[in-house]
Formats: structure tokens, sequence, C-alpha cells
């Protein structure tokens, strides 16, 4: 039965070739701007190098301070002083790593410019974090109570800065003026990956804080780690706790709000949330109806050429419909036709996808920013595909079925 | 005629509501790109108001707490003043706030005049900013030491802010309510573009810094003949004076290129969407029309029988194609015409009039072109053929 449809559906595609152009340019395209914008999307969301158990993280990367008396208020990352002396000491927690956001240094080789984004970081953050260490390894705990000038190096600065050399571990790179030893080379992390991007790592003792400082705005964050997923609610539960047992200097605030968030609501809440809704859900509800609007017009598009082209067959379905086929029937036969030609367009759709994903890694438009259809991508495409076939499929389907056996077959 | 193409249309609503709704989307979708397109192409247009080639940008940040002495931040900022003027490339520094040209950084402050408020960008800047930036005065001329010891701080405001405060006279010796007390204009600035080629003119006020405040950046010109190593020698001047300070020095020209991508990039992922939309949305068109002549043969027949030219049976299809969009710009100009009556997203109306007209002309121009080659295949229909078929 399967196989009949299939034979009839590839022997219409080809009655009318530029009908059959059409609908697959439409489809094919429109499921490539979506697989390549799922590809990205991917990319910044999911866990990856070298953030690679994003499933059993909490973020902690803002600390707002309001005074509603003095109209007050300030928004910003935490300190390390606050950090350190409550968030450290959590009990949920697994492993709670520290470290800055990156900053911009500059060198110079040569009169050549090269600019350096520093983080600095305490030793938990290489537990947490699974970065491939192409030499050398990580500093330690006595070297950052030491504060001693060692530096985790990327990939791409060892390229900048030494050249070709194969080994660069114990030797000394200079930026800010200032001499660090090389103590190991990470593989470059994208500057998409704000959490874990940096150039040149360092201890955070060397970081340029006061120490006597005791503020609780700053400019580092944590990343919590714990045993499993389960365990997240219990980590931003004792989170929540701590903030509300903060002690309150009223003279200047009265009230103090952060949140230990997941990896994308860390960031939606930060752009579009607010301390009690995470806007997670609203940034979802917002890509839904955008792409619901894009996928719109093609599907209005695919509808229009097949009634047309559904009523161009009126004698065939007439034919068939005297001989006995229910209404149903051939309902289902046209739209599992449908089908087939949105999935025939969709594997177009992935060819074209993987030809542009190859002309953009190897564009280097965005420095180690790699993109990938994975197998979560393919699903989605898939899912895209089925119901743009069903949602152009039914309405011709339900039009064809209407269609009085005697008018259609009078036509010819 | 024209009744009676409304009328065959009519009669046919239902048919067509589909093909309708398909320009309606359409409609919108090239409404909303021309928009983008009016509103940066016009901004575009304005002239920069300074310059930013052979300029330097240098920031640099140091340990909070530490050097929170004001004589000293006055000491240390003339002698790193003194160093840097004394390098031959350079031309002439200005301590300069945060959002300085071309930087993520804004600041926005009130300001009112006689009971009107209205927001401002607000820019601390020194007596040298104009002479660094080659900004150009529209009247009166930039603070100086002097008005520093009236009774009034003096202030620049650029053209906008004037426009709105003191449309047909002239702001030089005007007083305005301005954050910690009342200050006297001095003069009054071309508007900078300072966001970029595509942002749009907003009003803005310049403040005189104090001689004790701290600066955290530094905008350097200097000679275009200068030779590759002065960057780092300016680095070495500076780190120089500004001990364990981290110091970052950008070129103005290159920051400008990366603002304005951070516009052009959507701006061309929008266009290749909408580009492909619309190829879509045209091949659709053209592949119904067709399909419809080929159905209406009998009739067309009919007319060519009865006495129709051949160009008259094309005008016909190509009219009747134009009816039929023009059902749906009615309906899609209602939908559009609510963003400036109800004056969403802040933009001035006149872009959104432009891009309504841009649309409907786009739309008309596509539907015709879709609608030709149809329109000829029914000419070329021979009415003996075609009724001797049915």
């Amino acid at each position: 039965m399967l196989k009949n449809y299939f034979k009839i559906a590839i022997a219409v595609l080809k009655r009318r070739k530029f009908f059959t152009f059409i609908s697959l340019f439409g489809i094919s395209f429109s499921l490539t701007i979506i697989m390549v914008l799922t590809a990205f999307s991917d990319h910044l969301v999911d866990s990856s190098y070298p953030d690679a158990h994003r499933s059993r993280n909490l973020y902690i990367s803002m600390m707002r301070l309001t005074g509603e008396k003095h109209g007050f208020s300030q928004n910003g990352p935490p300190s390390f002083y606050f950090l350190d002396h409550y968030v450290k000491k959590m009990k949920t927690p697994e492993k709670v790593a520290i470290t800055s956001f990156h900053q911009p240094t500059n060198t110079y080789i040569n009169n050549k410019k090269l600019t350096i984004d520093q983080k600095f970081t305490d030793d938990t953050f290489w537990e947490v974090l699974d970065f491939e260490f192409l030499e050398g390894k990580p500093y330690t705990r006595q070297q950052i109570d030491n504060a001693e000038r060692v530096a985790v190096i990327s990939e791409n600065v060892r390229r900048k800065y030494f050249g070709d050399e194969p080994s660069v571990t114990g030797r000394y790179i200079e930026t800010d003026n200032i001499r660090y030893r090389v103590s190991g080379v990470v593989k470059s992390v994208p500057i998409t990956q704000f959490a874990t991007y940096g150039d040149m790592y360092l201890p955070h003792t060397l970081g340029k804080r006061d120490p006597q400082d005791k503020g609780l705005n700053g400019d580092y964050f944590a990343i919590l780690q714990g045993k499993d997923a389960s365990s997240l609610p219990a980590m931003a539960a004792e989170y929540d706790d701590i903030i509300r047992r903060l002690p309150i200097d009223t003279s200047r605030y009265d009230k103090i709000s952060s949140r230990a968030d997941k990896y994308v609501a860390s960031y939606t809440r930060l752009f579009i949330g607010n301390q009690d809704d995470s806007g997670l859900n609203r940034l979802l509800l917002y890509v839904g109806l955008v792409l619901l609007f894009f996928l719109l017009l093609p599907t209005l598009n695919l509808v229009n050429i097949n009634t047309s082209r559904i009523m161009e067959r009126s004698s065939e379905i007439a034919v068939r419909k005297a001989f006995g086929a229910s209404s149903g029937t051939l309902a289902l036969q046209f739209i599992v036709e449908n089908l087939i030609l949105t999935v025939i367009g969709g594997l177009i759709g992935v060819v074209l996808s993987f030809i542009v994903l190859a002309i953009w890694n190897n564009s280097g438009a965005l420095e180690d920013v790699y993109l990938y259809l994975n197998y979560k991508v393919l699903i989605i495409s898939l899912l895209v595909c089925l119901v743009f076939g069903l949602m152009s499929g039914v309405y011709p389907a339900w039009r064809m079925s209407r269609l009085h056996v005697v008018t259609a077959l009078k036509t010819y | 005629m024209l009744k009676h193409l409304f009328t065959l249309i009519w009669n046919k609503k239902k048919q067509h509501a589909l093909l309708i709704l398909e320009m309606i989307v359409s409609f919108l979708v090239l409404f909303a790109v021309f928009t983008l397109i009016v509103y940066y192409y016009t901004n575009y247009r304005r002239p920069m108001g300074f310059r930013y080639d052979n300029v330097l940008s240098v920031s640099y940040s140091s340990q909070p707490g530490s050097g929170s002495n004001r004589d000293s931040i006055y000491n240390v900022f003339q002698t790193l003043r003194r160093s840097v003027k004394s390098m031959p490339e350079v031309i002439e520094m200005s301590y300069v706030s945060s959002n300085s040209p071309f930087s993520m950084n804004t600041s926005n402050n009130g300001v009112s005049y006689k009971g009107v408020s209205e927001m401002t960008n607000y820019y601390t800047t020194d007596d040298h900013f104009p002479e660094v930036m080659e900004v150009k005065m529209v009247e009166g001329r930039w603070f100086n030491a002097n008005d520093a010891l009236g009774k009034e701080q003096p202030l620049v405001i650029n053209d906008v802010l004037k426009e709105k405060f003191f449309p047909n006279e002239s702001a030089v010796g005007k007083t305005l309510e301005f954050g910690d007390g009342m200050h006297r204009i001095t003069g009054v600035v071309q508007t900078l573009k300072d966001k970029g080629d595509y942002a749009p003119l907003k009003p803005g006020t310049y403040k005189r810094v104090r001689d004790s405040s701290f600066m955290g950046r530094v905008l350097v010109s200097y000679n275009p003949a200068a030779d590759a190593g002065f960057e780092s020698r300016l680095f070495i001047t500076f780190s120089g004076v500004l001990k364990n300070y981290t110091i970052e020095i950008e070129r103005l020209a290159e920051k400008r290129v990366i603002m304005n991508n951070t516009t052009l990039v959507p701006m061309i992922a929008l266009l290749v969407v909408g580009g492909f939309l619309i190829v879509n949305v045209a091949l659709g068109i053209f592949g119904v029309l067709w399909y419809n002549v080929s159905r209406r043969r009998a009739e067309i027949g009919l007319r060519r029988a009865m006495g129709a030219t051949g160009g008259g049976i094309a005008g016909q299809i190509v009219s009747e194609t134009l009816v039929l969009s023009t059902f749906a710009l009615i309906i899609g100009i209602f939908f559009a015409a609510q963003f400036p009556l109800l004056n969403l997203f802040d933009m001035p109306s006149g872009v959104y009039i432009a891009a309504i007209l841009l649309s409907v002309l786009f739309i008309y121009v596509l539907v015709i072109i879709c609608a030709f080659y149809p329109g000829r295949q029914a000419a070329q229909i021979y009415p003996a053929v075609a009724l001797h078929e049915d």
C-alpha cells in the first residue's frame, strides 16, 4: 500500500517539474535556515568543551542591591569576597569554582598588538571544567596561595605569542608589563562560551582587587557543581537561604537579590528576566512565535501549490471515487504523498545545511566556533519537516475529499 | 472594466483566500524589512560629526581602593598628559568618560529647561575634546578653564537637544538644570553620531571634568605619518606613568567597524532570510497563476472567440492579479498603519510611511512580474482548440 503511494508520489513529482522545484525549494531552504539556527543555538546552550557537565551545574553571575528609600540600585557580578566566604562553604554542591569575567590586556610583539583576555580563577575551576591540556598542567592551590605568577594559556595565544614552538611550558609570557611563567597550554575556548572563555588563566590572588574590600559586588562568578542533575534544586534552595541570611547594610540598601541558575537561565535572567522570573519561558515563547511566523509563509505557499496540483488531478480522484474509494482513503493518500515530498525536501535541506556549515567552519568568522549537525538538530528538523508536511497537506486533502464525482468527471 | 474584475475575484473569494493571506503575510514581512532599511539608511546619511581616523582610545583600570587621594590623581593625570604630549607623533589628547565614541557604554541623565525635562546622553570630557575629535561647533564655543570659575558650571549641548529646548533662538548663555545644579551653556556642537554609522542622533550634554576626578579613558589623536612602533611606544609611556594599571589601546577606526557590524550582521541575516521568503512567495504566486490559466482555458477561449485580443487577455490576467493583491494590501496596510498611529517602537512615523509605500510598490512589481508569463501563455490560447476541448 505504502509502496503504491510512494510510486504515485514520485510519478506526480515527475509530471510537473516546475511545481516540484518550487515545493522542494521552499521546504529545503526553510529547513536549512532552521537547521543552521538550531546548530548555532545548540552551540550556545548545550554542554560543550570545556563546560561538559552543564546539566549538573548552577551559575551565580549576578547580584542586585536595592534600596527603595534612597532610590539606590546596583546590579553587577558578585565579589570574590562574597563567593569565597559564603558560596564556597555551601554543603550541597560537590565542588564550587570561582572565576572572574575575562578582561582584555595588551602586549606588543615586534610592534604588533596582541590582545590577551585574562581570566582569574581558583584551583577548583580546573576540576569543575574539563579543559584539554595540550601540554603542562594547571596551577595548584599552593601556587595560588603564594600568589605565584603562573599562567595557563590557550592554544591561540601560544601560536600568536610564541609562534610554532612545540613546547612552551616553563617559558615566560609578558602582558601589561608583567611576566608570567607558562604552566600549561589548553585547547582554545570560543568567545561564545562566556563562562569559560579566556586567553590566559591566572591565579585569583593576582587579580586586581582590594583584599580589604568586603563589598558584595565585584567581577567574579561561581559555578556550583552537584553530584547529578537531581541535586540542583537543593543547591538552589541552599543558595536562596544564604542570600536571605546575608547581613544587610541598611544605610545603603534594604534588599539583596541573587539566584543560582542553570546555564541558559543565568543569561535570560540578565537580559529579559528579573529576580522572580528567569525569563526562560518568555524567551522560548518569543523564539516559538518568530519561528511560527517564519514558517507561515513557506507553509501558505506550499498549501497554495498543493491545492493547485491536487485540483489538476481531479479526474483521477473522481475515477477512484466512482470506483468506491472513500474520502478518508483519498485524503490519507494525499497526506502521505505530501509527507514523502517534504521528506525529500528535508533530505535536500540536510545536504544544504552541511554545505552551509562547512562554509561557516572554514570561514573562521568567529574564532573557534565550529557548528555541527548532531542527532538533536536532525531530530528537531525532522519534526519541523513532519509538521510542515501535515500543515500543508491537510487543507488541500480536505478540499479534494469534498470534490463531487459527477462534476469532476464532467470536466473531462 | 475594473468593476468587472472585482466581481470576477469576489465570486471566487474562497478560492483566493489563501493566496490573499499569503500576500498579506509577505507584505508584513516586507514592511518589517523596509522599515529597518529606511531607518538605518536615513541614519547612515547623516554626517558623523567627528573624525575617527588616527585616533586611539586608551582605557586603564587600577586596583579599587588604591589612589583615592585627589591631589595625587590630579598630579598623575598632569604628568600623563605631559608625557604623552611630548611624544612627537601625538597631536592632542583628551580625558573622556567611558561612553567615548564607539564604546558599548552609555550613560543617561535628565536635563530640564523651564520645567520641561529630557533624557540625554551624558558625556564628561576635558577642554581638549574638540581638538582631538575635530567636532564642529554650531554656535558658541567649547568650555575652558575660565568657565569653571563662574557661578554656574559650563555645559556644551548638541544640536538635537538645542532643537528640542531652543528651536528658534540662540542657546548660548542660557542655563539648564542638570544633575547637581544649574549649568550655563557655552556652545552647541553638531551632534556626534558616536554609536556607529547606523545609530540615530540623540540629545547629548557635555560636562567639564573636575580637575580632581578619576577618568578611565583617554583619546589620543596622532599624526597619520606615525610608524608601526608608535602604538607600542605609547603603551610604554602610559605604563610608565600608570604603574600597576591594566592598559588597553584600541583604534577608533577599528572600534567603528565592530560597532557597525553589530547592526550590519543581523541586518544581512535578515535580508538573506527575507530574500529567500520573497523568492519563495514569488515562485508560489507564479505557479498558482500559471495553473489558473490552464484551468480557465475554456473561458479564455470563449473570450477570444468573442473578439478579445491576445494583449487584452494578457492584460486581463495581470490586472486580475493586481486587483487580488490590492485586496491583500488594503488589509496589510491596515495592520502596518497601527505602527505609526500607536507610535510603537519609538520610530519617526515618516520611516513607517516610507516603508509602507516601498512595500506596496515592491508587492505590485513582484505580482506584475509573476503574472506576466502566465498572461502571455493565456494570450496564446487558440479559441478553436480551447473550445473544442470542452
